[in-house]
């Protein structure tokens, strides 16, 4: 293996000033002509939609009421330890939406406004609100360091949610949206049914011409045990994740489907918008609905796994399904027994990232270990992992706007593309589509040696079927 | 005892500890509301409390939590709180006008011990001023509340700690005034002022929670609100 070179060493260019200025486009405001263009007025009235419509109101009063800025966020936040620009600091970002809600919906604030005739709100204030909520990679990490508990990520999915029903969220994910909500292909790569299908014949005969002996896709059997969402962009991207997918659940005699209907695991609004949350979350369970799945089973996708398990229970309506994430799922089939792994299929070094969506909760951190090291026999972790890992720096749906490519690259990424140099490892596994991809953005940009695959792809080199 | 000494104690100490008492028992009873309110709307009600009481345990004794990042800084600040909640509740003089006011009191600690929480407290607040002051993070977070706050907090254990020394060169009834004024101020401005953390805080963890636990077509209903009955396309 070749000797790597330390990424310090490497030099990768200064953080230029124009990563440090706006650099994402934002969707012309979709604002109702009453507004007249007005942002300040819009964004005051999202603000008290929200508020009225949401549980978010007496979380924002309390940390307005009790946000110390102590700044101990910010030694956990990898893109203000990458900039040292104050504003990058968690709090910071978090206290301009404490700010504006202290002034215009509290008592108090409203009548320190009309006494000392305090700055009203600005749309230079909301162009920052917009610049640093989407410098926020919202992998939460911030808020394992709060001494007061305050959910940093919380106020960015707010602000974010806030400044979209004011008409300012990033282009990229709202044309995404749009495809999957209202276009003719309902999923975010615009992929057409038939071209899946074609896909998955394809993947169908790759998988028996690797193993001698196939695994079927099936799309819309009727009362499946689990309805299968991957991330859609892997059927254009992912190959060996979904073959591995299908090669586990064809070993263990798993009964599951693709719906033809629906099939996009993808939930942006995680990212930007309760609204765009409930309806994708919507459109998963009719679809689960119409053929009578009994789960929902969600593929290698951090934020995916974790938009579907949080959010079905919420707004999946009665008869809630249960969600399993494939992880999950290829864990208990291995410690069952009901899958074989060859110990000897691996034989390079192997890490694991772990997406920030199923582990910041310590949701789904040991599985994806135990199921490695089942197979793996050289096997490091970089430093820190689990809950307490670094995010890749495409989090937050950043990952997606390839306007953030040079701030992902030499801010967001920084600290990853040191960890995995540091694990000296040559192949990085993680089961999340957007990991993946900045992942292996990050290594030929840094010009790392190192492979970038999913779970599922190892497994799929290690499986007997 | 001199008049002002005689109203600072009686009258104007029972109307601060009302403001003090009152104000924080309406905001932890607003906050108890709010949250009871939130999980009856929430579409899932799951949540997790044993893992948050875990999580909140570990930052009210944080002994664990002091050595992992900026440790003088945590150090500081840890100190700064022991010493404001010893010298607070169990100093013998406190005591005593607590029980002259409302004839409730406990025992006390003994005062050297007090002392030395004090000198802690101290030096604590210097640093944690001066890390406002110099540091350009913490400078940019902070705004003039934060600075009076740490200013009332040194102003009260700096006058209170060499008032009760036989080396105090200062007259002593000019040094309690300004003790009792800083004293006063504190309450008077703990329900309106980030001071209220000291009843919220258990809360802040399980309020997050409780936060990302959606209303069940909320995202639905702001839209209709904003865009009128037909919505809105994306």
């Amino acid at each position: 293996m070749a000797v790597r070179t330390p990424l310090q060493t490497q030099s990768p260019p200064a953080v230029p000033e124009k990563v440090n200025q706006r650099f994402y486009h934002l969707e012309p405001a979709i604002l109702p002509e009453v507004y007249h263009g007005d942002r300040v007025r819009a964004f005051l009235d999202a603000f008290a939609a929200i508020l009225r419509h949401s549980n978010y109101r007496f979380a924002v009063e309390m940390y307005a009421r009790t946000s110390s800025k102590c700044g101990n966020c910010a030694v956990s936040c990898q893109v203000y330890q990458a900039t040292g620009d104050p504003k990058d600091v968690p709090c910071y970002r978090t206290n301009l939406l404490l700010d504006v809600y202290r002034r215009y919906f509290t008592p108090l604030g409203d009548l320190q406004g009309r006494l000392l005739h305090l700055e009203p709100l600005s749309e230079a204030r909301i162009d920052e609100m917009a610049e640093l909520f989407y410098r926020c990679t919202a992998c939460r990490r911030c808020k394992l360091e709060c001494p007061m508990g305050i959910d940093h990520g919380l106020m960015t999915h707010l602000g974010r949610y806030v400044l979209s029903q004011a008409g300012v969220a990033p282009k990229g994910l709202v044309v995404s949206v749009r495809e999957q909500l209202e276009g003719k292909t309902a999923n975010t790569s615009a992929i057409p049914f038939p071209a899946l299908v074609d896909t998955l014949e394809f993947l169908s005969d790759e998988v028996r011409e690797l193993k001698g002996a196939p695994a079927a896709f099936p799309i819309d059997v009727m009362d499946a045990e689990y309805i299968f969402y991957p991330a859609v962009s892997d059927y254009l991207m992912e190959a060996d994740t979904l073959m591995g997918n299908a090669a586990v659940l064809q070993a263990a005699g798993i009964s599951w489907t693709i719906g033809s209907g629906y099939f996009d695991g993808i939930n942006y609004g995680l990212f930007y918008d309760d609204w765009v949350l409930e309806r994708i979350i919507g459109k998963l369970v009719s679809e689960a609905q119409r053929l009578n799945a009994s789960k929902i089973l969600v593929g290698e996708c951090g934020h995916a796994a974790r938009s579907a398990r949080q959010f079905v229970p919420t707004f999946g309506g009665d008869g809630v399904l249960p969600v399993v994430s494939i992880i999950e799922l290829t864990y208990q089939l291995l410690r069952e027994g009901r899958i074989q792994l060859d110990p000897d299929a691996i034989t390079e070094k192997v890490t694991y990232h772990d997406p920030c969506n199923i582990a910041r909760s310590g949701w789904i951190v040991d599985q994806p270990r135990h199921i490695l090291r089942s197979f793996v026999h050289d096997f490091v972790e970089m430093n820190p992992h689990g809950a307490q890992n670094y995010c890749c720096g495409g989090g937050g749906g950043l990952v997606s706007l390839d306007e953030t490519f040079d701030f992902r690259m030499q801010v967001a990424g920084k600290t990853k593309a040191e960890q995995i140099a540091a694990s000296g490892a040559e192949i990085v596994a993680t089961p999340c589509a957007n990991c993946k991809k900045q992942l292996r953005e990050l290594v030929d940009y840094y010009k790392l040696p190192v492979q970038i695959v999913g779970v599922h792809d190892l497994i799929l080199r290690a499986i007997k079927l | 005892m001199p008049l002002w000494m005689v109203i600072a104690r009686g009258p104007i100490f029972r109307f601060a500890l009302a403001v003090f008492v009152l104000g924080l028992l309406r905001l932890l009873l607003l906050t108890l509301w709010g949250m009871l309110q939130s999980v009856r709307q929430a579409g899932d009600q799951r949540i997790p409390y044993g893992k948050l009481l875990r999580e909140t345990l570990s930052w009210i004794f944080p002994f664990g939590q002091l050595v992992r990042t900026r440790r003088i800084y945590s150090f500081a600040s840890f100190g700064m709180h022991l010493g404001i909640l010893g010298a607070a509740i169990f100093l013998g003089n406190h005591l005593d006008i607590l029980r002259a006011n409302i004839g409730l009191a406990w025992p006390a600690i003994f005062k050297p011990v007090l002392d030395g929480l004090s000198v802690i407290t101290i030096l604590a607040g210097i640093y944690l001023l001066l890390y406002r002051i110099y540091v350009p993070s913490s400078q940019k977070l902070s705004k003039r509340m934060d600075y009076l706050l740490l200013i009332l907090i040194l102003n009260l254990f700096i006058s209170g700690y060499v008032a009760g020394q036989t080396w105090n060169p200062i007259p002593y009834d000019g040094l309690m005034l300004f003790h009792t004024l800083n004293g006063l101020a504190i309450a008077l401005l703990a329900p309106f002022t980030k001071i209220a953390h000291c009843v919220l805080f258990p809360l802040i963890r399980l309020g997050s929670e409780i936060a990302w636990r959606l209303t069940p077509q909320g995202g639905s209903r702001a839209v209709r609100t904003l865009y009128g009955p037909d919505g809105r396309r994306i």
